[in-house]
C-alpha cells in the first residue's frame, strides 16, 4: 500500500497560516498547482478533523478556516495546527476496535483471547465481528508503537498499556509533568511529541478534575506558528542522517509561485511540474531562530555541499546509505566549512566590526544585553560610556546584516568598508520609502 | 519514526476521551525522556517524582543526541525554567490573588502590592518570565520579570472578583491592541515567503492586491510591542514600508535620519 503522504496538507496549511486572507479560492488553488475542486475538499477535510479534535470550536457551518488559523496568543496555548498530525487515515472499524482495546486494557493485562472478548462485546451490535488473526495484527501494530507492551512471562502473553503517566503519578505531580511538558513542548525543538503528549495529559487532567475546565497560566510570546509542520519532515531526515543514507525528494524553490505540484495518477492529466527532483546525503537539519525556518544541509555528488530549505520538499524518500567513513569525511567538510556560518552561509570567511551605541537615558543597557544575548561567537573589544565595539568572524555578510540592520541607529558598520557603504546606501533609499510623494507637474 | 501514525488519527483521539483511556506512544515518551535530561527538569520537579519519571521511561531507548539538529541565530539560551513558576502556578490555577514585594528598573522595591495575577508569559526572543498581573492600588496591568520578585503570597479573592478583574485585564488588553500596515515592495515578491514568515510571530491578515501586484500585511499587536514589530522591519530593510500606522512610520523616519548621521562625514 502506497505511503499517505501529506505533503499536500502541510503545504495547504503552511500557505493558509502565513498569507491568511490573502487569496481567494481559485488563486490560492492555481498556487499550490490544484484544482478548486481539490482546494474545496482539502478544506472540507481538514475542517472535520480540527472539529473533531477541538470540540469548543464553533462548528457553524461556513465558518471561515482562515479564522480558526489566525494567531493570536493570547486566546489559546493550543497549537492549532497539531491537527495535521492527527490526519492519518484510518478505517472506522480500525479505530472503533484499536479505542476499544486500550479501553479495555486501562484496568489490567490482558491475553489476546481476553482481548477478543471485549472487542467483541464492545462493538455495536451492526458491526462485524473480529477474528484473533485481527486482535493478533492490532496488538503487534500496539506493541511497535509502544503503546502496549508484552509483559514478561509465559504462554499466554498478556498485553498492558503505557499508562503509568497517568496511572502511577499523584494529581500534584501530574500537574507538575503537565506544565513541564506544556513549557519544554513550547520552547525546545523538536516540540511535535511534546504537543502530542501535553494534548494526552491534558485531556486526562481534565476528566480526573471532573471536567473542569482548566486555567492555562501560561502565554508564549513571539512564537513562529508553523514551524511544527515542517517537525514532519525533519524526522525522516533525522533517522536518514543516524542511517547514514541517501534521500530524494522533489524541492519547490519558495521564490516559485507554486508550491507543490498535485501527482496526478491519470497520465491525460500529468502536467509539468516546477520542482526539481534532487538526491542528496542529508548531514545536519538547522533551525533558524531568526525566521522560524528550517534547513537540511547535505553532500550532493559532484556539486559539494547543498542546502534546502524544508518548506521547498516534497515526496521524500529514503535510499542507498553510504559507507561510515564517506559520512564522517562529508560531515567533517560540512563543519569544517560551516564554522562562521551565522546561518548556513558556507561562503568567504570575513570580519566584521561594528559599533553599537548604548541607549541615552536608559535604565538598563539593552543594546548591550542583546548583542551579548544574539551576538553568537561575537566578541566585545572596547567598551566607553557611549558605545562598544563588537567584532566577528563570519562566513559572508548576507546573513549577518538584517541582524546588524535590525538595531537601526543604534550601530555603525566599520568593516569591512563595503558593508559600510551598503548599509549608507540603504538607509538612503529607505528614506525614499518615508518621503511625501511630490507631483510632478 | 513517522509523526503520521495511525495511532494519533483523530477519530481513535476522541473515541479514547470519550472512555477516559489513557496512552503514551515510544515517540512521547522518548521525547519526554529526553526533555528530562534538561537543566530545567531539576527545577520543574522534585528529586522524588523526577526519579519516579526516570525509572517510568527507563525501557524506552533515548534518542542520542548526535548534534545532526542544529539551531542557529537565537538567543542564547539560559534555563527556561524560574523557581518561582511552581509557586505562582497554583495561585493563577485558583484564580487567587496575590500580595508581592518586587524591585523597579531603578532599584528601587516596591512593597506588599496586592494585586491579581493573570498570566505568566514567557519571551521567545528575551528568554525570560514574566508574570503579568492587575495592581489594584494603581489600576493598571503590569508585566514584572519574575527575576524582580522578591517575596510573594497568597491573597484571597472571591470568585466574583476574580471574573470581575479577568474581564477588565481583557478589556484592557483589548484597549492596547494597535494596528499596523506593512507593504512589500513588489520587486520582492520573490521573497514573499520569507518576509511572511518574519512576520508570522504577530496576529496577522494578509490582502493581495492584484491590480497592482501587491502584498499589504496588516499587523495586530500590543502597544508596548511596538519596538520590538520595529525590530523586525528594520531587519527586513528595503523589501517593506509600513503604509499606515502613525508611531511606527514617525519612528522609522527618526531611526532612519539617525542612522544616515552616523554615516553623514564621508560623502
Amino acid at each position: 500500500m502506497a505511503r499517505e503522504s501529506f505533503d499536500k496538507e502541510i503545504q495547504f496549511l503552511r500557505m493558509l497560516t502565513l498569507t491568511s486572507g490573502a487569496y481567494n479560492r481559485q488563486q490560492f488553488a492555481d498556487r499550490l498547482g490544484i484544482s478548486v475542486h481539490t482546494f474545496d475538499k482539502t478544506i472540507r477535510r481538514l475542517k472535520e478533523i480540527v472539529q473533531s479534535v477541538q470540540q469548543q470550536l464553533p462548528a457553524e457551518q461556513g465558518h471561515d478556516f482562515n479564522e480558526l488559523l489566525r494567531f493570536n496568543y493570547y486566546e489559546s496555548a493550543d497549537p492549532l495546527l497539531l491537527f495535521l498530525f492527527r490526519a492519518k487515515s484510518l478505517k472506522e472499524s480500525e479505530s472503533l476496535r484499536l479505542a476499544l482495546l486500550l479501553t479495555a486494557l486501562q484496568s489490567q493485562p490482558l491475553t489476546t483471547m481476553e482481548l477478543l472478548d471485549a472487542c467483541c462485546d464492545g462493538l455495536p451490535s451492526d458491526n462485524p465481528l473480529p477474528d484473533e488473526k485481527t486482535i493478533r495484527s492490532d496488538l503487534k501494530y500496539l506493541v511497535e508503537v509502544g503503546v502496549v507492551r508484552k509483559e514478561p512471562g509465559g504462554r499466554p502473553y498478556r498485553y498492558a498499556v503505557r499508562n503509568d503517566l497517568v496511572a502511577g503519578l499523584t494529581d500534584e505531580e501530574l500537574l507538575d509533568l503537565y506544565d513541564f511538558v506544556d513549557i519544554m513542548a513550547n520552547t525546545q525543538l523538536p516540540s511535535v511529541q511534546g504537543f502530542l503528549l501535553r494534548d494526552h495529559l491534558k485531556k486526562a487532567m481534565r476528566r480526573q478534575g471532573g471536567d473542569r475546565d482548566m486555567a492555562e497560566p501560561f502565554l508564549y510570546k513571539y512564537h513562529y506558528y508553523s514551524r511544527i509542520l515542517d517537525e514532519a519532515h525533519i524526522h525522516p531526515l533525522l533517522h536518514a542522517i543516524r542511517q547514514r543514507r541517501c534521500v530524494t525528494f522533489l524541492y519547490f524553490s519558495t521564490s516559485k509561485r507554486s508550491m507543490y505540484g498535485s501527482q496526478n495518477t491519470n497520465p491525460l492529466f500529468e502536467k509539468e511540474t516546477e520542482g526539481r527532483e534532487h538526491t542528496i546525503l542529508p548531514l545536519q537539519v538547522i533551525y533558524d531562530h531568526q525566521y522560524g525556518r528550517w534547513y537540511v544541509l547535505g553532500h550532493v555528488g559532484g556539486k559539494g555541499i547543498m542546502k534546502f530549505r524544508l518548506e521547498g520538499m516534497t515526496q521524500l524518500m529514503e535510499g542507498e546509505s553510504v559507507p561510515e567513513q564517506r559520512f564522517a569525511d562529508l560531515l567533517a567538510v560540512l563543519e569544517e566549512k560551516t564554522r562562521y556560518s551565522w546561518l548556513v552561509d558556507t561562503g568567504r570567511a570575513v570580519k566584521v566590526r561594528v559599533r553599537f551605541y548604548n541607549p541615552e537615558g536608559a535604565k538598563r543597557n539593552f543594546i548591550r544585553e542583546r548583542v551579548l544575548s544574539q551576538g553568537q561567537w561575537g566578541t566585545i573589544t572596547e567598551e566607553d560610556n557611549e558605545s562598544f565595539i563588537y567584532e566577528i568572524t563570519v562566513n559572508g555578510i548576507t546573513e549577518i546584516k538584517p541582524w546588524i540592520r535590525s538595531f537601526g541607529s543604534s550601530c555603525e558598520v566599520l568593516e569591512p568598508r563595503q558593508l559600510r557603504k551598503e548599509f549608507r546606501q540603504e538607509w538612503k533609499e529607505l528614506q525614499a520609502y518615508y518621503e511625501p510623494v511630490r507631483e510632478n507637474i | 519514526m513517522s509523526l503520521f501514525e495511525k495511532i494519533f488519527n483523530y477519530q481513535i483521539v476522541s473515541r479514547l476521551d470519550e472512555s477516559g483511556a489513557f496512552a503514551t506512544t515510544s515517540q512521547e515518551r522518548v521525547w519526554l525522556q529526553s526533555m528530562l535530561a534538561d537543566s530545567a527538569a531539576a527545577e520543574a520537579f522534585t528529586p522524588a517524582t523526577l526519579d519516579k519519571l526516570r525509572s517510568m521511561l527507563a525501557d524506552d531507548e533515548p534518542l542520542e543526541a548526535d548534534g545532526s539538529l542544529k539551531e542557529k541565530a537565537g538567543s542564547s539560551a539560559s534555563s527556561v525554567y524560574h523557581p518561582l513558576l511552581r509557586v505562582l502556578r497554583p495561585i493563577l490555577r485558583s484564580r487567587s490573588g496575590i500580595c508581592m514585594n518586587y524591585r523597579l528598573r531603578n532599584g528601587r522595591t516596591h512593597e506588599r502590592m496586592s494585586g491579581f495575577p493573570y498570566k505568566l508569559e514567557y519571551s521567545m526572543v528575551k528568554k525570560e518570565w514574566s508574570l503579568l498581573w492587575y495592581n489594584r492600588r494603581h489600576r493598571a496591568l503590569m508585566s514584572t520579570k519574575l527575576s524582580n520578585i522578591v517575596t510573594v503570597s497568597e491573597e484571597e479573592f472571591s470568585p466574583e472578583e476574580a471574573e470581575k478583574l479577568t474581564q477588565r485585564i481583557l478589556g484592557i488588553l483589548e484597549s492596547r491592541k494597535v494596528q499596523g500596515i506593512i507593504e512589500i515592495i513588489p520587486i520582492y515578491n520573490g521573497e514573499m515567503s520569507r518576509i511572511l514568515y518574519a512576520f508570522s510571530c504577530f496576529e496577522k491578515e494578509v490582502e493581495y492586491v492584484q491590480e497592482v501586484d501587491t502584498y499589504r500585511i496588516t499587523l495586530t499587536f500590543q502597544a508596548d510591542e511596538c519596538e520590538y514589530v520595529l525590530s523586525k522591519i528594520r531587519f527586513l530593510g528595503k523589501r517593506v514600508r509600513v503604509v499606515q500606522g502613525a508611531r511606527l512610520i514617525s519612528r522609522m523616519k527618526e531611526t532612519i535620519a539617525k542612522a544616515l548621521a552616523r554615516y553623514e562625514e564621508e560623502e
